[in-house]
């Protein structure tokens, strides 16, 4: 059974190896479209965005430009649709993001893209997820951009509420209409709760990972759920926080599941992240292609292409005796059983 | 003829180049107390804003009462109030981030450390490739005394 999965898990992996020019853009254009989706879905006011060649192109968009443009074009499409059901709530949005990104978000670095994954988490019900997968591979300080994305969430959810109600207001009743969301959002226990029990997960986890012992990410993750449903159940009945509780536990064991999923496909996107460099000396022009190793830490190149003055010397004309198993592997002549036992194709200094 | 040391360092050093080398060799160019004091300054300007937004949302917010109370509000006090708070703000802001900015630096520094350390050892074996001459030779012996 194990066997099995896990020569499944090298077929999948290869596959990805192989066509990893493909792969990547429709994985990154299944996402995008999954995020206008979603936004579409839950606070959808403005037709014309939610047309789905409308949907397509932005999904086209986000595919082909870095994530901050997705992120930046999801803000806009919901910023958008608050825009149609109410001008005033809108400029209120963007003035709250303004803030968040000024005192905030600014400082998420590289973990940017987790600010617009945790609403569309949340409104897909496995918010879990984040704070799952963060404690697994990031340091506590990540909590920055997913407290910045629940914000954003509850936010979201108090002002399309208000924006329904909105839709007869007179214009002195902006006001009130303002004052109001104010006073809902900074009254918003959930939101805070939901914030620190995010944290306490990632604390858990990332503490749990540092201990030296089998199985270590497998249990990380058991701890992180644990934690999840203990803490918001405690919250509940301490606070009295109004949570559903059932959707929580499946949702926690949904981003369970999820989590332990990355987490044995995790060295795969390793595997996939190939990295391609190209480069010259005096002699030659190279062409190389550096698979990082699948299940050790230090990663594997194989050297698959070198061209002469842009001539190719194809593998015919390479000795095979002096080809190392590597490199015999990556011209697709070696099996991959025994790549556990390879020796590190280098060894660090 | 190709050789598969040279192949693998360049490599490496191509991949460091391309990937998170960028952002270091950025950094470089910085000394470090230009680049905390930059990106310090930075923080300034969004803190300012930042603030600035927070304070039209609460004038909106407490606009009835402002207008109610125009005449005998405490202007002074208010002023004072918000600036020392923003004062206070910008203050924590700015030490964090001066000693986060320093610790980014050093970081970056040693990893650039490393790169001139590899780039080193592809110079050793460009010499042992081309026949060395006399003095090249001793220099080459120089180099790994020293690595």
């Amino acid at each position: 059974m194990i066997v099995a999965i896990l020569e499944l898990r090298a077929h999948i992996l290869r596959f990805l190896q192989r066509f990893q020019l493909v792969v990547e853009p429709v994985v990154k254009f299944i996402i995008a479209f999954v995020v206008f989706r979603t936004i579409n879905n839950a606070i959808g006011h403005e037709t014309m965005l939610m047309s789905l060649p409308i949907e397509l192109l932005l999904s086209l968009l986000g595919t082909f430009t870095p994530a901050v443009i997705l992120i930046l074009l999801a803000a806009v499409v919901s910023l958008a649709h608050i825009y149609v059901a109410s001008p005033i709530l809108a400029i209120l949005v963007a003035i709250l993001m303004a803030i968040l990104y000024c005192f905030i978000a600014r400082f998420s670095g590289k973990y940017g893209y987790v600010v617009l994954a945790t609403p569309i988490l949340f409104l897909l019900k496995i918010p879990y997820v984040i704070p799952l997968i963060l404690g697994l591979v990031a340091n506590p300080m990540t909590i920055i951009p997913t407290a910045c994305g629940v914000v954003i969430y509850r936010m979201f959810q108090v002002v399309s509420s208000a924006a329904v109600a909105d839709s007869t207001l007179a214009m002195e009743d902006i006001l009130t209409l303002y004052i109001d969301v104010i006073d809902r959002l900074i009254a918003d226990k959930q939101m805070i709760l939901t914030i620190a029990v995010f944290f306490i997960i990632i604390l858990a986890m990332y503490l749990v990972r540092k201990i030296s012992m089998e199985y270590v990410f497998e249990v990380s993750i058991a701890v992180g759920a644990i934690v999840c449903i203990l803490g918001f159940l405690v919250a509940d009945t301490v606070l009295h926080a109004e949570l559903d509780i059932i959707s929580m536990v499946f949702g926690t064991v949904g981003s369970m599941l999820i989590a332990l999923v990355f987490q044995f496909f995790r060295l795969a996107l390793d595997y996939t992240a190939v990295e391609r460099v190209q480069f010259e000396d005096d002699d030659y022009y190279y062409y190389v292609k550096a698979v990082p190793k699948i299940n050790l830490a230090v990663p594997e190149r194989s050297v698959k292409k070198i061209s002469e003055n842009d001539e190719t010397v194809f593998s015919d004309e390479i000795d095979d005796a002096e080809l190392s198993e590597e490199e015999r592997y990556a011209l697709g002549e070696e099996s991959v059983e025994d790549e556990e036992e390879d020796e590190p194709f280098f060894h660090n200094q | 003829m190709l050789n598969n040391r040279k192949v693998r360092l360049m490599t490496r050093l191509a991949m460091y180049e391309q990937t998170e080398g960028k952002e270091d060799v950025r950094l470089s160019k910085y000394f470090r107390s230009d680049y905390v004091r930059l990106n310090v300054l930075k923080t300034v300007v969004a803190i300012t804003l930042g603030y600035l937004l927070v304070m039209v949302l609460l004038v909106v917010y407490h606009s009835e009462y402002l207008i109610r109370e125009a005449v005998t509000l405490d202007y002074e006090g208010i002023i004072l109030r918000y600036v020392g708070i923003y004062i206070i703000i910008l203050s924590i802001y700015c030490g964090v981030g001066m000693i986060g900015y320093m610790i980014k630096y050093r970081a970056s520094r040693k990893k650039l450390a490393k790169y001139f350390r590899m780039l080193r050892r592809l110079r050793i074996l460009y010499r042992e490739e081309g026949e060395p001459t006399e003095a090249e030779e001793e220099s080459i012996g120089y180099d790994r005394g020293n690595t």
